[in-house]
């Protein structure tokens, strides 16, 4: 795709910034073109985004499940590799109130973890190449990032111009 | 009377004329600045240079850290528990009452972070990482001491699920089993869940550092740019952190109670013990953090725009409740002991108030519910940054001597009096100030090379706060953003 | 819904643990207080001297120790029975479930609290549990000046410093008699070995061997009227009977 530019714009404010979402959509760019960068958690509704499809809430679901498998695990199948069948007290070899404790360490320490590895998992951390970035993001500004077609470039900087952007560029990766 | 009206009045009216600065000067969510000045505030905070004072207590830490925890450790695991006081009966000493005083401390930052998040209590944005760092600090100090306990500490891996060749798995009926498992899940979920609001934070600072900083954050911060996709992952998990992270910290705290309250000894074997240690937990927490919120605001640079009085003022409410719900449970532990009137209990209630250590009991009470109940009521007093602090550290110490009482003293009384003995601290008090001087050097070593307060949660929640005019009267109004 | 048959067995339960293999009568009224079960306990089975100063502070490593109590206020004192403690091999041992490493576990074969040396890492959990307080650690290496390392019994394990140890009914002798009596194509005969303790005392006051074998001397006394087991009310079972004021 020789013919497209990434441009970046960076705007002060929520209000301009989501007006230049807007925009760009009206110039026939589509959502997956258009991306932001911000130092807040700037909600996709407030800049008028489709909300961004999260896999963390399923990683943890599913570590979750492998918690309470350890669990089982080492409730019903470990004893069993015991040399012999080891009694304490006059408690059974699966004790009942015990291993509902494990079971819930267990799958909460399964469901973390994951939800932990989700995170770097669903936003590739950690990702120590050169990227597209804003420093001034962490300075509260957001950054619109869009592709678009080489020959209309000037015509989408006038427009981000207009819209009160700070500056509007060529966005170049560079290492953060 | 009537002047004393009018005078009122005219109060009121003033308060009225400058209403917005009146709340832009209590209120730190009222109050926002740009968020380029509070992160150049915040790097400034942590990048300054230490003064030679912050070296002198660096230094002074290290050698009692060096001596008291690593020195003596050595001699510990050299010469056997020997050397520590513990005897029959109390074969449990302060290695016990400093494993579960830290876990206690460790209680605040989830509380904090997690209760009330979930409970939306927006003064809690500015200081969640602090206590947080208490957490994951304190249970490194309650790991050190449960290890220091064992007889045989090389040997501690034995205490983990693994396949090995003694053809043995941990033994899931032992409340110390479950312990393990607990406190290594909360240590590991609190730890997590102190790195991911971190990421933000850690990015600003690689955006605004240079030298070895610059190399030292972009390598925390693992490339984080702050895109819509990163900050919904996040956000999901911080979700399910704060939900999730709750139960875990209940459960902590309440298996280290069954360590207790499991065994068929005399005023250990109570049911209520769960929830009386959460509350415990919860209050020398909040007494710790109280304290090293002070410190921080005294000592580091900006820290006064970030943590005010109003904030003392809202932990010093909460420390009230907590302190009453702590005397609570006391009196119903303490009820129900006595009135079950077996005769083991009764000579062990009468052990602990008229005993040779009974000063410890009556000094409990004074520090846990006096000394709190009188100063706290007062919202001019506890938002006063060294009085409440100081009322933390009463709450701190009267915490350490419930701890002392449960185990070390309530061990010297069991069903064979044969056996009766007082328990006097050997090696442990050396060690115990270790973990003590140890927690303070990771926390002096964190400030100053992670942000310690989360930028861009502050500056979420300025962004939610709003002053609203309902007639004539200015109130202030926040909006779920998130 | 709860019937009858329920009922019976949570009887049969506690009556397993009850039950038990081997058990020991000790008659508190001929018990002279000599300590000669306490030293030969402490020869059988290897147990270090500790000195007298960790003695002092409530240290001392006895299996098996003689409590004296006295009545009144000097000088109107008034001793009481001497009451020799040990290992009580409960059948249902509050000790054994709280080990994280099962390192004190019930032997099915011999009904006995057994404690295994080397798995012990010394949490010392068992010995807070344990409502006899009756298990030693090992605080530290104690030293055996010569010639006492000499006198080791090549039959016991020697424990190092951080383990937890107790009375194990002297399971050495146990198994020597069932071993030479297997070879021999017999039973053990009631009386044909005994624990150090009850062979070392000259009052005769320990009486040791099967509970279960009702003809042996020791179930028989163990079945007298004025026999009691000590904190029975905790539901540990102790398979030892003591006799007072009999």
């Amino acid at each position: 795709m020789a013919d497209t530019v990434h441009l970046l714009a960076v705007f002060s404010d929520l209000e301009p910034a989501a007006d230049a979402i807007d925009q760009l959509r009206a110039l026939g760019l589509s959502d997956n073109d258009i991306n932001t960068i911000s130092g807040v958690p700037v909600t996709e509704a407030m800049l008028g985004r489709p909300a961004a499809w999260s896999n963390v809430p399923r990683i943890a679901f599913g570590g979750a499940i492998l918690g309470m498998s350890a669990a089982a695990f080492l409730v019903f199948i470990a004893p069993h590799w015991y040399p012999y069948p080891i009694q304490v007290g006059t408690q059974a070899y699966v004790p009942g109130p015990p291993s509902f404790v494990l079971f819930f360490e267990l799958t909460m320490l399964g469901m973390l973890l994951s939800t932990f590895l989700g995170v770097f998992l669903e936003s590739y951390f950690p990702n120590y190449r050169p990227m597209n970035y804003v420093k001034e993001a962490s300075d509260g500004k957001i950054a619109v990032f869009f592709t678009c077609p080489s020959e209309s470039k000037d015509k989408f900087t006038k427009t981000m111009n207009a819209l009160g952007a700070e500056k509007v560029e060529v966005a170049e990766v560079e290492q953060l | 009377m009537t002047y004393d009206k009018k005078e009122k009045k005219v109060v009121h009216a003033e308060h009225h004329a400058h209403g917005d600065d009146h709340f832009r000067e209590k209120h730190l969510m009222l109050d926002p600045l740009p968020r380029g000045q509070m992160n150049d505030m915040v790097m400034e905070s942590m990048t300054e240079p230490p003064t030679w004072k912050f070296w002198l207590v660096f230094g002074i830490l290290s050698v009692i850290v060096a001596y008291g925890l690593f020195y003596s450790w050595a001699r510990l695991i050299i010469e056997g528990v020997g050397i520590a006081g513990v005897n029959r009966p109390s074969y449990w000493g302060i290695f016990l009452v400093n494993t579960v005083f830290w876990i206690g401390i460790s209680h605040a930052g989830t509380f904090i972070s997690a209760i009330l998040r979930v409970f939306r209590a927006e003064f809690r944005r500015p200081f969640t990482r602090a206590a947080e760092l208490m957490t994951t600090f304190g249970l490194v100090q309650a790991g050190f001491s449960i290890f220091m306990h064992l007889g045989r500490v090389w040997l501690f891996y034995w205490l983990l699920p693994y396949p090995n060749e003694r053809m043995l798995w941990p033994n899931m009926h032992s409340p110390l089993s479950w312990d393990l498992i607990a406190i290594t899940t909360y240590l590991l979920s609190s730890t997590m869940y102190l790195f991911l609001p971190l990421i933000p934070d850690l990015a600003m600072a690689r955006d605004k550092s240079t030298g070895w900083r610059k190399i030292f954050y972009r390598t925390l911060a693992l490339g984080f740019r702050g895109t819509e996709g990163e900050w919904a992952h996040l956000r999901n998990a911080m979700n399910i952190f704060a939900w999730a992270i709750i139960p875990v910290m209940f459960s902590v705290h309440t298996i280290v109670s069954w360590d207790f309250a499991a065994a068929t000894r005399p005023g250990w074997n109570s049911t209520i013990f769960g929830p009386y240690f959460i509350v415990g937990a919860l209050h020398s927490g909040m007494g710790a953090v109280i304290v090293v919120l002070a410190i921080i605001r005294a000592t580091m640079k900006n820290m006064k725009y970030f943590i005010r009085p109003e904030h003392f003022d809202a932990i010093g409410k909460l420390m009230l409740v907590i302190s009453m719900g702590w005397a609570y449970f006391f009196f119903n532990d303490y009820m129900v002991q006595w009135y079950g009137g077996d005769k083991w209990t009764k000579q062990l209630l009468h052990f602990h108030e008229g005993g040779p250590l009974g000063w410890m009991w009556f000094a409990m009470l004074i520090c846990n519910i006096a000394i709190p109940w009188a100063v706290l009521w007062n919202p001019k007093w506890r938002s006063i940054p060294w009085l409440v602090s100081m009322v933390g550290i009463f709450i701190n110490v009267g915490m350490w001597l419930e701890r002392y009482i449960i185990i070390p003293i309530s061990l010297t009384i069991n069903r064979m009096p044969f056996t009766w003995r007082m328990y006097t601290p050997g090696i442990e008090i050396p060690l115990g100030i270790g973990t003590l001087a140890f927690f303070c050097l990771l926390y002096m070593a964190a400030s100053k090379l992670i942000p310690l307060i989360p930028v861009w949660e502050v500056q979420e929640g300025q962004m939610a706060h709003k002053l609203t005019k309902y007639g004539r009267e200015t109130v202030v109004t926040v909006s779920e953003l998130e | 819904m709860a019937t009858v048959s329920d009922l019976k067995i949570t009887e049969l339960k506690l009556s397993e643990a009850e039950g038990g293999k081997w058990g020991m009568v000790i008659d508190q009224d001929i018990c002279t207080g000599c300590q000669a079960c306490v030293a030969a306990c402490a020869m059988e089975n290897n147990i270090p001297f500790v000195g007298d100063e960790d003695s002092g502070y409530g240290r001392s490593m006895h299996w098996i120790r003689i409590e004296r109590f006295w009545e009144g206020e000097y000088p109107e004192v008034k001793m009481t029975p001497n009451q020799p403690m040990l290992c009580q091999q409960c059948g249902s041992a509050t000790c054994e479930p709280v080990c994280p490493a099962f390192a004190t576990v019930h032997s099915q074969a011999e009904q006995l609290n057994l404690q295994v040396y080397n798995r012990c890492v010394g949490t010392r959990y068992c010995a807070n549990n344990c409502p006899y307080q009756v298990r030693s650690f090992n605080w530290r290496d104690y030293q055996r000046p010569e010639p006492l390392p000499n006198q080791f019994n090549p039959d016991v394990t020697v424990r190092r410093r951080g383990v937890m140890e107790k009375c194990t009914f002297c399971i050495q002798r146990i198994h020597k008699a069932q071993d030479k009596a297997k070879s021999e194509g017999r039973e053990v005969v009631d009386g044909e070995f005994t624990a150090a303790c009850a062979q070392a005392c000259p009052a005769n006051a320990i009486t040791f061997g099967r509970i279960d074998d009702p003809e042996s001397l020791v179930s028989q006394l163990s079945k007298q009227a004025h026999g009691v087991k000590h904190l029975e009310e905790l539901g540990t079972f102790p398979h030892i009977t003591y006799f007072k004021g009999g």
